[in-house]
């Protein structure tokens, strides 16, 4: 691997990103939902803490599991599709680097982009936070914003490697949209909806959870600022009862990093085997 | 204009391009039909042909962008591997630039790939093999320029690192008269310093160009529906009229019927 290409590729991609609309745009809505739901959530860190998982920091979780994931999957999934639809892709892959160099650099330069946008957002949250929040809840903070930047890695990976295969940007962006509702929601929906019916038991939930990347990483969001796994309900309640939370969180990241692997190693092989 | 020498050619060493019996099909369309080609180092050739004759097919499958039945190599190697090792610099007949960055930013960037040293302006400037001037104000968005202009910086981002084998489709596309002899001109320093390039271009339309032509290039290979039909000096591709009222192109020694492109574009292979 040449990282001399793949940074150079990273840069190229992060310049080209943040100067989009699109980054832009979920930035700037970002920073302005997380300072909303800092405030909102004021009254309830001062009596709970952030630590302490109350309404504050849930809204911080789910804005975090929400906003960049969706940004990180549609930056990925304009990548290659549109550097193909514009002709670029011929251009870069006939310079001195490898498939897999090019993928690496355009994972890398996009969750650049989507860091700056996290960094953003809860930048404004903890800058609010830090007049009312004690060292505890600064580490809850950093500790959920870590998480987040491992789900955006993910979420990228995942839409470079729909860009890699899908027919045209359109579809790309289209099929990319698909994925993050299946994962931010409709998987949700339908264990929630079956789990009783067909008794998947706590087992059958963990596995459904390691199989969503964004339910892993709002459990490890939960986790790292703190929370009692029981507040997960049966599911925190089976991790306590045989893994623990050091053992959980292990599982999340597991399943996150596989995630990026198996979505850059998709990515790869589609850039080979598809004329760009 | 800084052009990067090339070693002198070694009797041991492989040819600068090999294409032998190369083939391409699109379902059951075929765009290349048994072609072979060879081109020493310091050969600068012109792929010529009619609009569909495969030209732009046969400079993918030497990137190696495309799959093909055959053999391609570029100094005895794969061509996909030849692109890894920086041995090929090609310009995609269609390619848009990203508007939001600037002439400099795209200069930069291909020279870091190429690992060429471009820390601050004059070396960028430096960095592209193209005469002054040719490229426009390193600051200027990608977005505020013409066609021509953009031409000329996708242009210049296949040419940094003066690759040992060049592969242009259809370079002069919307280029003035200056900038086009400008480019000729760098073709010709590009032979000098023993680089080797194949120039698609379409049907040469006037006496005049071939004549320019003739002064860069050492060759002429005529395509016709995915077949070498003729491979001779430029100026043996000359304007011919209409054969009794059906348009035909021939060339001596070859009595294979031609398609119908319109008198004025005809040429003929004359003896090579």
């Amino acid at each position: 691997m040449s990282y001399r290409a793949v940074f150079a590729v990273a840069g190229w991609e992060f310049r080209l990103a943040v100067r989009g609309r699109l980054v832009m745009g979920t930035a700037l809505t970002f920073t302005v939902v997380c300072v909303v739901a800092t405030l909102l959530g004021l009254r309830s860190l001062s009596e709970l803490g952030l630590a302490g998982v109350g309404p504050g920091t849930a809204a911080l979780i789910n804005l975090a599991i929400l906003f960049p994931p969706l940004m990180g999957m549609m930056l990925g999934a304009n990548s290659l599709s549109s550097a193909r639809e514009r002709g670029l892709l011929p251009l870069m892959l006939v310079q001195p680097l490898s498939r897999l160099d090019h993928v690496a650099g355009v994972v890398i330069g996009l969750v650049g982009a989507v860091w700056l946008t996290i960094g953003f957002g809860f930048g404004a949250s903890a800058l609010l936070l830090a007049s009312v929040a004690g060292a505890a809840d600064i580490g809850g903070l950093l500790a959920i914003v870590a998480s987040a930047l491992g789900v955006a890695i993910v979420a990228v990976a995942l839409g470079v490697a729909v860009s890699a295969i899908a027919g045209s940007r359109l579809q790309a962006l289209g099929l990319s949209m698909g994925l993050w509702f299946l994962f931010a929601f409709a998987i949700d929906l339908v264990l929630a909806g079956v789990a009783a019916s067909v008794h998947l038991g706590p087992l059958g939930l963990f596995v459904g959870v390691l199989l969503n990347p964004l339910e892993a990483g709002r459990v490890l969001m939960v986790l790292a600022s703190g929370g009692d796994a029981l507040t997960l309900g049966p599911f925190g309640a089976y991790l306590n009862v045989t893994v623990g939370a050091a053992g959980a969180t292990l599982a999340v990241c597991a399943s996150l990093a596989t995630w990026t692997g198996l979505s850059v190693l998709a990515a790869w092989a589609g850039v080979t085997r598809r004329e760009p | 204009m800084r052009i990067r020498k090339h070693a002198p050619p070694d009797n041991g060493m492989p040819e600068m391009l090999s294409i032998q019996s190369v083939k391409k099909s699109f379902g059951d369309s075929v765009v290349l039909d048994d072609v072979s080609l060879q081109l020493k180092q310091g050969d600068i050739a012109l792929l010529v042909g009619a609009n569909g004759s495969g030209k732009s097919t046969l400079l993918r499958c030497v990137a190696g962008l495309t799959s093909f039945d055959g053999t391609a190599l570029v100094l005895g190697a794969d061509p996909r591997s030849a692109a890894r090792r920086g041995l090929i610099g090609y310009l995609p007949q269609l390619v848009a630039l990203p508007e939001a960055v600037t002439v400099g930013e795209v200069v930069a960037f291909f020279a870091r790939l190429r690992g060429v040293s471009v820390s601050g302006p004059d070396e960028l400037a430096a960095a592209v093999p193209l005469p002054d001037g040719f490229l426009p104000a390193l600051e200027r968005p990608i977005g505020a320029l013409s066609g021509g202009m953009r031409r000329r910086v996708a242009l210049a981002a296949a040419l940094i690192g003066s690759p040992p084998l060049v592969l242009l489709d259809e370079p002069a596309a919307s280029l003035d008269e200056e900038h086009s002899a400008s480019l000729w001109e760098t073709m010709k320093a590009l032979r000098a310093a023993g680089g080797t390039a194949l120039i698609a271009m379409p049907l040469l339309v006037t006496s005049l160009l071939r004549h320019d032509l003739a002064t860069v290039a050492d060759r002429a290979v005529l395509l016709d529906r995915g077949r070498v039909v003729h491979d001779g000096s430029v100026e043996s591709l000359r304007p011919t009229p209409a054969l009794g009222g059906s348009p035909r192109m021939s060339a001596v020694g070859d009595s294979r019927p031609m398609p119908a492109v319109g008198a004025q574009r005809l040429m003929s292979a004359g003896s090579r």
